[in-house]
């Protein structure tokens, strides 16, 4: 699979990810590793964020709806 | 995590929404129903215009604070509202016990504003014929009476709990509905033999209240409340865990 936004620019470059949303094929050079939150407990007990992320892999195009989705403040 | 002072803040908050609704509903429901002639002395008021339904009103104002303070203050502090909660929590080794005595504080405070609010927003009468939605022992209701049925009315809400918020399996999102109805039907059904506290803290508030501003001095009742509660919680987080154990 070959990088979609490289063949958008008129390149050929090989894929490494896909996007998690859309599916597109991404080189390292567009691929966006973005880490989600982790949380434990919740009612009855406190919630309690934990060391360790989930890393979503995203395409600029994704990664930016998202930002654009999330609520105010986050 | 939230530091132990904000998750004592949401305990009080929530434990003052508990008593503001919740015995605001039984302090109006007498309030409506004075200059009515009660039919027999089981009957003190609440009940007097609509039966059971009385209760179930009450008990609804109190489900639904609930099931509001859980969806809200759950993550943060984990809502228990309740010194029976947050000690059968402990029991079981579900809660640390370094933070039980500011949550339990913070529950008596909340409940005890709670009742003086609700003082100062309706008046005197509030005291005089409400009783602030002080709970006793109803007519023919014995004091071992009242303590065993006050420990199954909170052993029912802690299973609850235990089956649909402490339990890994239980489907997410269901437990502030589920345990406001639960308490809810408890209500229903003990309202007219104990008052149905359930809840030490719910009794500290209002007793205190009434002690203070020239109401009734009722704290001979006040183990019921203490002993019931606890009792029932405890057993029913024990009983939880035996019996998820042996089901695997």
């Amino acid at each position: 699979m070959k990088c979609y936004i490289c063949a958008e620019e008129g390149k050929s470059t090989d894929a490494v990810a896909m996007c998690i949303v859309c599916g597109m094929g991404l080189c390292m050079d567009h691929a966006i590793r973005h880490e989600t939150e982790l949380w434990t407990g919740g009612y009855p007990f406190p919630a309690e964020k934990i060391e360790e992320t989930l890393p979503r892999i995203l395409c600029k195009y994704c990664a930016m709806a998202l930002k654009k989705g999330k609520p105010k403040g986050d | 995590m939230a530091s132990v002072m904000k998750r004592s803040l949401a305990e009080l908050i929530g434990t003052f929404i508990l008593v503001f609704f919740g015995t605001g509903a039984a302090i109006i429901t007498l309030m409506i129903s004075k200059g009515q002639t009660p039919p027999n002395s089981f009957n003190i008021g609440i009940g007097a215009l609509g039966g059971l339904g009385d209760w179930l009103a009450i008990g609804l104002a109190f489900g639904l604070a609930i099931t509001a303070c859980i969806y809200a203050f759950g993550k943060i502090s984990g809502c228990h509202i309740n010194p029976a909660v947050t000690l059968a929590l402990w029991a079981v080794k579900k809660f640390p016990s370094r933070d039980v005595a500011p949550y339990i504080l913070a529950q008596v405070i909340g409940a005890t504003l709670a009742s003086f609010t609700l003082a100062f927003i309706l008046g005197m009468g509030a005291v005089n014929t409400g009783g602030l939605g002080a709970t006793a022992p109803f007519a023919g209701i014995g004091y071992v009476q009242a303590i065993l049925a006050e420990a199954i009315g909170t052993f029912i809400l802690m299973l609850a709990i235990m089956g649909v918020a402490v339990d890994r399996e239980a489907p997410p999102g269901f437990a502030g509905l589920i345990i406001g109805l639960t308490v809810a039907g408890v209500i229903t059904t003990l309202g007219n033999i104990t008052g149905a506290s359930i809840n030490p803290a719910r009794t500290f508030g209002p007793y205190l209240g009434d002690l203070l501003l020239g109401g009734s001095n009722l704290w001979i009742y006040f183990p019921i409340y203490l002993i019931g509660p606890i009792a029932g919680a405890i057993m029913a987080a024990f009983l939880y865990n035996y019996l998820s154990e042996e089901t695997g």
